[in-house]
């Protein structure tokens, strides 16, 4: 038995060669109401998918907006003093800087 | 009227029509299609699938997928890749592999291979089937991408580069595996021989 299944001798280029020959005389066409049933599946589940997203996109906005609300009412009281919390920072920090003191000491 | 007389499908346009969501355009566009992706469903069926079961997965992925096609290849090409490599995924699914064994052969098979193997005569035209089914069997044996691969070299008698585009195989992958399959083949032919003989 040669050893090369190329080889058209070898029982496995024989066997195929054989193989090729038959024909396969089954319908090739659609069953009936198959091509009807794949399209109503594709384009419901397509639907499926945007609707899903959708509602994501809707609820995750609704609690973005709940969040930024509640943010800010638990931080209300921090918002409204922050202009005068700053200002006092700053004349400290100023009073600290050695550069303000020299201008100063200049100054008088 | 003969269905030889029914107009060529403008695929394009069906193609448009099924994006904006037109139900008729998927209907006409399965019809088209069928007849190619059951040929590969067929040729390349795992154990215990049903054909009809696949076909319908196969079409499935395509609606699903369809956003992605660009128009790089022809839209059969890019659907018969969908079918392949779902029949691929499903030969993968089935690890186990039914062993190969005389006492499982037909009559008709068992003489078909016990004459190939001892003689060096072509087949009998009338032992064709026979050799069909033996062919189908001995592939069985195999890992599902060397199945693939030797099914559409030596079966379809398609070329390397055919195979690259049917599955996105790199062409040495292709070469490597024919050549893995080959010689899987052939022990397995030494084994049945020695089985034979014994």
């Amino acid at each position: 038995m040669s050893t090369n299944l190329n080889d058209p001798r070898h029982p496995w280029a024989r066997l195929t060669s054989a193989a090729r020959t038959v024909r396969d005389d089954r319908d090739a066409s659609a069953p009936y109401g198959f091509a009807t049933r794949i399209a109503a599946l594709a384009l419901a589940q397509e639907s499926r998918v945007a609707s899903l997203l959708e509602r994501f996109a809707f609820r995750a906005v609704g609690v973005a907006a709940l969040l930024a609300l509640g943010s800010v009412a638990l931080n209300y009281q921090e918002i409204t003093t922050t202009g005068s919390v700053a200002y006092a920072e700053e004349e400290f920090l100023q009073a600290d800087d050695a550069v303000t003191i020299v201008l100063d000491l200049a100054a008088d | 009227m003969p269905d030889d007389a029914a107009p060529p499908l403008d695929l394009a346009g069906c193609l448009e029509r099924v994006r904006q969501r037109d139900q008729a355009a998927a209907r006409e566009l399965v019809d088209h299609l069928y007849p190619l992706v059951i040929r590969i469903v067929r040729s390349h069926l795992p154990r215990r699938v049903a054909e009809e079961d696949l076909a319908q997965e196969v079409f499935m992925k395509m609606f699903t997928r369809l956003a992605q096609y660009q128009g790089a290849v022809p839209f059969p090409h890019w659907v018969s890749r969908i079918a392949v490599t779902t029949c691929i995924d499903h030969l993968r699914a089935q690890k186990r592999r039914p062993e190969f064994r005389w006492a499982d052969l037909s009559e008709n098979e068992a003489s078909v291979l016990d004459a190939v193997m001892t003689n060096e005569n072509e087949v009998a035209a009338n032992d064709a089937m026979a050799s069909h089914e033996l062919v189908h069997k001995l592939l069985a044996q195999l890992k599902p991408d060397d199945q693939l691969v030797l099914r559409l070299l030596d079966l379809e008698q398609k070329t390397i580069a055919e195979i690259a585009a049917l599955t996105g195989w790199n062409q040495s992958l292709i070469k490597v595996r024919a050549f893995r399959a080959r010689r899987k083949l052939r022990k397995l032919f030494q084994e049945l021989q020695k089985k034979e003989r014994s």
